[in-house]
């Protein structure tokens, strides 16, 4: 294989990556406390990516933009949490994963009736060059890319290791009986971490859209992905997020590069389902350590 | 009291649905498309171009009196993008709505799952698919009057062997009904125009990074790369290409003409040399010679369409018109009493196969019973574009 490929492939994979880590980051932070996964994760950064094109378009400077659509997305999280999560907090986790799918519908039909069912794309943040490094291309939103993705992943571990507020979040999945009689609110820390997640999502939104074109209808598939990012590697564990999201994007590169004849797209899902096969719950996770 | 009030509610349920059911006996007296269109999902936006060229053409002869003093009516829903929902649909429309003829004007994937439908209940089915793979499979009472693969390659491959001068070439396939079409047809159809596929990649609708396929074709000895896609991915296929510095002449498909692509991708698209693309003569009739028989069709229906909507056909559009005039045809000639539902079907599915030489907005057709495609190689209304300055233009 020409050694060209092969470096094209590692950068896609990294691009790709990146992406998926970014989206299982928001599973991990609504899961590791409340353990219901949030399938509405991925209309959070549809709604981040399509907000920030209609902002942007309206002439509002890049930075504003996002910061706009991240805020307006946190609090659609925070919605999510008070308005259909809270008062079914008695019912079983699998009816509240149901619940976030019907929230996940309702968004998509509202992005539908606002924005039409056109593609809308936003250019390279800052309009960054694609840069040609040994025969192989970075894209200029690439970089981006990895780099937020970086500062997040960074972010969460300071976040839920250094901070009084993140370990109270962590204790709360950990022990929740004992967090309770500590002080702290179960509730409050839940609707922390469904606003968290939403905001988390729409940066990965903005951060995609120059990348992958967005429309109302990408947060379904957008949520398959991330989900199987996150469950490959582990979702109880952060760790276990950035490599199931690598190691997920890692696969589709390789595959998409060296798999004639188009049967990538059978080949990448089929080797996540073996790796499920022998470490169903997670690369990461060991017996007795979920 | 309760009683009372349960028995008067029965009464009155009763006495509305005798009223209701009275209305449905009323007899018929126009004869009723059913139409699926994609109205949401990800074909959404060729399914509204396809509607209303229907609806054009619907309006048109309705205008004009109708069918042998028949009107026509256009019952439509819609398939949301999804084959499931299509069978669905078109059975309601076959067993509620008691439509006359069946039709899809979509894509493939959707047409394709309501084929079995119509042959099941006996109904005429007119169906859109960009592809010749199923033409054997239509059954009796399906009909495909659409292009072909095999008209965009040899229009394709002319071009590019003669005025390119090009003989290897790259193929970049989405994996989808759509790319079916070309992944059959390119390998069957290149030999006899001295052309090679000397590298083969594919790519899934929704893809985010095409680099590494794009690279195979990079380090191939190809001299151009035939995209073939419906999907907005293979317009940003076009994107990445230029911007991983690609500067092979690259061609594609009817879909990638869709004028909300050229907004987003315009500027990739003119990058030297600009992209190539096969498309039906429609698209561009203004710049036709007028020696061309075909200016003339497609100036009718072209003005027709910018004075009912105020923006210019689509090329789904086209599609969408083109399916309705045959069906008008097929109505005109079957004679069909639209009270008699099950022998107006009969009569209506014979005339569609005896269409003869009916010359349409992108291509002419003669049905029989071995061939419900019927189109007529030498009268193709293909033509290569290429684009500039945000315009579509007529290669010589």
């Amino acid at each position: 294989m020409d050694y060209s490929v092969a470096l094209q492939i590692f950068f896609s994979g990294l691009n790709l990556g990146s992406i998926y880590t970014a989206l299982g980051l928001g599973f991990f932070v609504v899961y590791s406390v409340t353990r219901v996964l949030n399938l509405a994760q991925g209309e959070f950064v549809m709604l981040g990516g399509m907000l920030t094109v209609s902002f942007y378009t309206m002439g509002i400077p890049l930075v504003p933009s996002i910061l706009l659509a991240v805020v307006i997305t946190a609090l659609a999280g925070a919605g999510l949490y008070r308005f259909i999560i809270y008062p079914a907090r008695k019912s079983s986790d699998v009816t509240k994963v149901f619940l976030t799918l019907g929230f996940a519908f309702v968004i998509e039909g509202i992005a539908l009736r606002v924005w039409g069912w056109e593609f809308r794309s936003l250019p390279a943040f800052f309009n960054t060059p694609s840069i040609q490094l040994w025969e192989a291309t970075i894209f200029g939103q690439t970089p981006w890319v990895i780099g937020v993705t970086l500062l997040m992943v960074v972010g969460l571990f300071l976040f839920f290791g250094r901070t009084i507020q993140g370990k109270a979040l962590r204790a709360c999945a950990n022990e929740p009986l004992g967090a309770r009689m500590m002080g702290i609110s179960i509730e409050r820390m839940a609707l922390f971490s469904f606003t968290m997640a939403a905001g988390l999502g729409a940066v990965v939104g903005t951060l995609i859209t120059p990348l992958t074109m967005t429309s109302y209808s990408m947060g379904l598939p957008l949520t398959a992905k991330g989900v199987l990012a996150a469950f490959v590697g582990g979702i109880t564990r952060a760790e276990g997020v950035i490599l199931g999201g690598l190691i997920f994007g890692m696969i589709e590169a390789i595959t998409a590069g060296l798999i004639p004849g188009g049967y990538h797209s059978v080949i990448a899902p089929a080797i996540l389902v073996l790796i499920f096969l022998f470490r169903c719950r997670g690369i990461l996770v060991i017996a007795g350590r979920g | 009291m309760t009683k009372r009030l349960v028995f008067i509610l029965t009464v009155a349920v009763i006495v509305i649905g005798g009223l209701v059911s009275c209305k449905g006996a009323e007899p018929v007296t126009s004869y009723k498309i059913g139409t699926l269109v994609a109205q949401t999902g990800n074909y959404a936006g060729l399914g509204l171009q396809s509607l209303e060229g229907m609806q054009l053409i619907v309006d048109k002869i309705n205008d004009g009196g109708g069918i042998n003093g028949i009107p026509v009516e256009l019952v439509v829903y819609d398939d949301k993008s999804e084959a499931t929902e299509a069978a669905l649909a078109a059975k309601k429309l076959i067993e509620v709505d008691r439509v006359h003829v069946l039709l899809t004007g979509t894509t493939t994937s959707l047409s394709m799952s309501i084929v079995p439908v119509g042959n099941e209940a006996e109904i005429p089915t007119v169906i859109l698919t960009g592809t010749s793979l199923f033409d054997s499979e239509l059954g009796y009472w399906v009909f495909r009057p659409a292009g072909a693969e095999t008209d965009y390659i040899v229009t394709t491959l002319n071009y590019i062997s003669q005025n390119l001068d090009i003989s290897k070439y790259a193929i970049l396939i989405e994996n989808s009904g759509y790319g079916q079409g070309g992944k059959v047809f390119l390998p069957q159809v290149s030999p006899s125009y001295n052309m090679t596929i000397v590298e083969e990649q594919y790519f899934d609708p929704g893809a985010t990074d095409l680099t590494p396929q794009l690279t195979n074709i990079k380090n191939s000895e190809a001299e151009a790369i035939y995209i073939w896609g419906s999907s907005p991915t293979a317009a940003m296929a076009i994107k990445q290409a230029r911007e991983m510095g690609i500067s092979l002449p690259i061609i594609v498909t009817p879909p990638q003409l869709d004028p909300r692509l050229l907004e987003s991708f315009g500027q990739y698209y003119e990058m030297e040399p600009s992209v190539i693309a096969v498309t039906a003569k429609m698209d561009v009739w203004e710049q036709l010679p007028d020696s061309d028989p075909a200016k003339a069709i497609c100036r009718e229906f072209a003005e027709l369409y910018t004075a009912q909507y105020g923006h210019p056909a689509a090329m789904w559009s086209v599609f969408g018109g083109q399916l309705i005039q045959f069906i008008e045809d097929g109505l005109k000639r079957s004679g069909a009493d639209p009270a008699n539902l099950e022998e107006a079907r009969m009569k209506i599915r014979d005339a569609f196969e005896t269409t003869t030489d009916l010359d349409l907005l992108v291509g002419a057709y003669t049905m029989s019973p071995e061939d419900h495609f019927g189109i007529i190689p030498e009268k193709t209304k293909m033509t290569m574009v290429t684009f500039k300055d945000g315009q579509v233009v007529l290669l010589p």
